[in-house]
């Protein structure tokens, strides 16, 4: 059962940037959201492009992981809060699991999600640990 | 003629033991290499052209135009420059793709600086590569990858493109049929070339430098293959001169990529007033280009990735064969 | 609100191949039909609870399916889906369509056929099923979209893994006494801490299995179960549903508890109680953090506190308020269709006093149901009552 015609339409575009959808009234909305503000309700959201730095602020280590990430686990998936204040759900790699903690500073960086059934290839935002922020000291 | 104002390479950090993927294969003799570096399996020739490229371009002008040199592009409807344009946030750059073969690298800096002058606007070199082979081909390219970019402007930069030289034979069995994963070569007639062809390169470039190949700090070469190590020698250059440049005995052969990567680890060691000879060659084609290190170097530490975190045969066969046993 | 259940029927929760999605809506609805001493012939509407068949058995038009099968040709069917909130709603519309006075008499089931397909398949089907898949799309599965939440309250409440574990045993002691539940086993707190992480910080023993099942409940009109005393007299006297958000990306603890405590709130004003004259309480709990979540949201403690009453005994079987007395979806499963429906079929037993020994609270009056879907998607309270003619 082929789904990448299915999965182009709904995901639209690769990721190749990190972005949130802003509403006309200023609210920052993940990717996602391209009908309805989850804050206000405001129907026009628009893309807007994100530094790619933000803070790691909740995560898990996923052990039995579905098809398209079978063979990397265990990985860590959470949610990153990003500088611009919308979050974005998103692996940490490159680091292992007792490296991150809640607080971990991490950027964005481009990685290949997954291979669709007709050979179309998804990428989108992955994390790594900010090795600038971390040598940084906290104010 | 171009001058590199910055450069910076990514090597992923998987490191798969080729002596034990041999064994397993049954190849006999010494494996070439210690181990393969290899992308994870998140990883693909567009990432690894996007890290190397981030690096290049961090605090450096935004360049004009962008030129992808690969020899494995992961996709076959999209112009791989594009995407990567794309993906680094400089979507108005005039994207342009080269192929051709594993020293495409060295033209693609001539382009690099050709297009520089023109349009008054540096242009960004990626070379970006993944080596692999199939189940019915094993040989000695298997999964390895990396990638390397520059960013080459008309002055102001520490790396000035100098005289070059080219040479080039015919060689048999090369081409690859539509329908082929791989090309066929007959491996004894290419590795002779490599020999021939940098031995004619190198003696292109002495003419037209004036200067003996012994008298470049570093030599920066695709692989090298012991065949062309043996034309190097000959012509005069010195282990010295490979030794901080040659990487393949430790994390293989990465292709298109080599060359980038072999010249960024000469650039990061180079001191004003030296040359270096980049060196790229493949399949018939030699190319030696001389590069004049004209004031201090933004040294991009690529040395440092060459170490790695080491994998197992296990999540080797994995990964490249794509075969994942599902939970229970 | 009074709208009498007049028969209920359900099937054992375990892997069944050698039976038939359909084969096993038909079991629950004659079960409870004949339980209702009813004739096919007498359901007026139908509303069947399924959420993944297209996914799972390749065939769609459960509701058309199950009419067909269980004889109620020509009155209305419909299927009705909403995530893992499915059969809670099923019960909805079954009570509206009651309480509208068009219908005398409906019947509502809920069934779902999870194993004709691999795990890995299934677990796909349910990604799409019940959980956003955008998320899904960046390594978010659905278990590890609620590890975060577990982790959250770990974190915001001081507590450990521990602390947590205790909700499995206890659910995992009434299970082993179910014999309908499909995992029958009692567990120790280490045994749970030292099964396997599925996603940290949720191990297997606080994940539930995936699961055959089908359940079924007769309603009618008040008078219609009133005018036969023999039979028990037992009402749902509330029914409230609820959304909340899609993705668990924007999903709060907050959010967790307003998903319940809102509806509860309105369910209790439409049945006249309070949170404290609840006796039973079935709880959706496929992961075990939901449980705590669920006993707060309905008011039997204070946020945070939830996860006391399996440590001290306060949500056991004699306790202020038994809480997933059947062994919880943590040992039933999650039929994801069927839950909601299997919820409401166990606390009526429960009111009814026909639970197996061991299981059965006594003297049990007051039950409720709180039923959830995808990570934060859908709440829905079930108000039921034992009330003897008046």
């Amino acid at each position: 059962m082929t789904v990448s015609a299915i999965e182009f339409s709904r995901l639209g575009p690769p990721k190749l940037r990190p972005y949130a959808m802003r509403c006309a009234n200023g609210h920052l909305n993940p990717w996602w959201e391209h009908h309805h503000c989850y804050q206000c309700g405001s129907d026009t959201l628009t893309e807007q492009e994100l530094a790619g730095t933000g803070e790691l602020t909740n995560f898990t280590v996923v052990y039995y992981p579905p098809r398209d990430f079978l063979g990397q686990e265990p990985y860590v998936v959470g949610h990153i809060t990003m500088d611009e204040g919308v979050l974005m759900p998103a692996p940490v790699v490159g680091v292992a699991p007792e490296d991150v903690a809640i607080g971990t500073r991490v950027k964005a960086t481009l990685r290949r999600m997954k291979l669709g059934h007709e050979g179309d290839i998804y990428y989108s935002q992955k994390f790594v640990v900010d090795e600038d922020a971390q040598a940084a000291p906290s104010s | 003629m171009g001058e590199i104002i910055r450069h910076g390479a990514y090597l992923p950090r998987p490191r798969a033991p080729l002596g034990e993927i041999q064994s397993f294969y049954g190849r006999p003799g010494r494996p070439r290499a210690k181990a393969l570096c290899t992308p994870a399996l998140d990883e693909d020739v567009l990432t690894m052209a996007y890290e190397a490229a981030t690096r290049t371009l961090e605090g450096a002008p935004e360049p004009g135009a962008l030129i992808a040199v690969s020899q494995s592009p992961p996709f076959g409807l999209r112009k791989l420059s594009a995407t990567l344009a794309r993906a680094l946030g400089i979507d108005g750059v005039l994207p342009l793709d080269l192929g051709g073969h594993a020293g495409a690298g060295v033209d693609a800096l001539q382009l690099a600086g050709a297009i520089a002058a023109r349009d008054g606007a540096p242009a960004l070199v990626v070379v970006a590569d993944h080596v692999l082979s199939t189940d019915e081909r094993v040989c000695d390219t298997l999964s390895a990858g990396g990638s390397a970019a520059f960013l080459v402007g008309d002055a102001g930069g520490y790396g000035r493109l100098g005289p070059s030289s080219r040479a080039g034979r015919e060689v048999y069995d090369v081409w690859r049929l539509g329908t082929e994963p791989e090309p066929r070569y007959r491996l004894e007639v290419l590795f002779d070339a490599y020999a021939t062809t940098t031995a004619q390169a190198l003696v292109g470039l002495e003419q037209a430098t004036e200067r003996p190949s012994s008298g470049y700090a570093a030599v920066c070469a695709s692989q090298p293959h012991p065949q062309t190590l043996r034309a190097l020698g000959r012509a005069g250059v010195a282990p010295e001169q490979l030794e901080h440049t040659s990487f393949v005995g430790d994390i293989g052969n990465l292709g298109a990529a080599s060359v980038g990567v072999a010249l960024a680890l000469g650039l990061d060691r180079a001191e004003p007033g030296q040359h270096l000879l980049a060196l790229g060659y493949g399949a018939g084609e030699a190319i030696a280009q001389d590069i004049e290190v004209t004031g201090p170097v933004a040294a991009a530490a690529t040395a440092d990735q060459l170490a790695g975190e080491a994998i197992d045969l296990s999540t080797y066969y994995r990964w490249t064969r794509g075969r994942q046993a599902e939970p229970h | 609100m009074r709208v009498g259940v007049l028969g209920i029927g359900k099937t054992p929760h375990k892997i069944q191949h050698n039976k038939s999605l359909r084969d096993l809506a038909v079991e629950s609805g004659r079960e409870a039909m004949a339980d209702a001493g009813i004739d096919p012939s007498d359901v007026q509407a139908l509303y069947v609870g399924n959420v993944g068949s297209v996914g799972f058995n390749y065939e769609n038009s459960t509701g058309l399916m199950v009419a067909h099968h269980l004889g109620v040709v020509p009155a209305g069917a419909v299927r009705v889906e909403a995530a893992c909130g499915t059969g809670a709603w099923a019960l909805h519309l079954g009570c509206v369509a009651i309480m509208s006075g068009l219908y005398d008499t409906v019947m509502v089931l809920g069934c779902e056929k999870m194993n004709d397909l691999a795990t890995v398949e299934g677990t796909s089907i349910i990604a799409q099923a019940a959980d956003s898949k955008e998320e899904y799309f960046s390594g978010l599965t659905f278990p590890s979209g609620v590890a975060l939440t577990a982790r959250k309250y770990m974190q915001t409440y001081g507590l450990t893994e521990e602390d947590l574990a205790h909700t499995s045993v206890k659910n995992h002691h009434y299970g082993a006494r179910n014999p309908y539940a499909h995992l029958r086993f009692e567990c120790t707190v280490e045994e749970v801490m030292r099964s396997a992480t599925v996603a940290d910080p949720l191990k297997l023993y606080e994940v539930c299995p995936m699961t055959d099942a089908s359940s079924a409940l007769v309603l009618c009109r008040e008078e219609i179960l009133r005018d036969q005393p023999d039979k028990p007299q037992v009402f749902v006297t509330a029914t409230q549903m609820a959304t909340g958000t899609w993705y668990a990306a924007t999903d709060t603890l907050d959010d967790a508890h307003a998903l319940i405590a809102a509806p509860a709130e309105r369910a209790y004003a439409m049945a006249g109680i309070s949170a404290g004259d609840v006796d039973v309480a079935e709880i959706y709990n496929s992961f075990a953090i939901q449980e705590p979540l669920g006993i707060e949201g309905l008011g039997f403690a204070a946020k945070g506190e939830g996860w006391k009453g399996a440590v001290d005994g306060s949500t056991w079987i004699d306790g202020a308020v038994g809480v997933n007395l059947s062994g919880g979806l943590l040992c039933k499963g999650h039929p994801l269709g069927a839950t909601g429906s299997t919820q409401a079929v166990d606390v009526i037993e429960q009111l009814r006093g026909t639970a197996p020994e061991g299981m059965q609270r006594g003297g049990a009056e007051i039950g409720v149901s709180a039923c959830r879907g995808g990570p934060g998607a859908v709440g829905a309270l079930h108000v039921y009552q034992r009330l003897e003619g008046e």
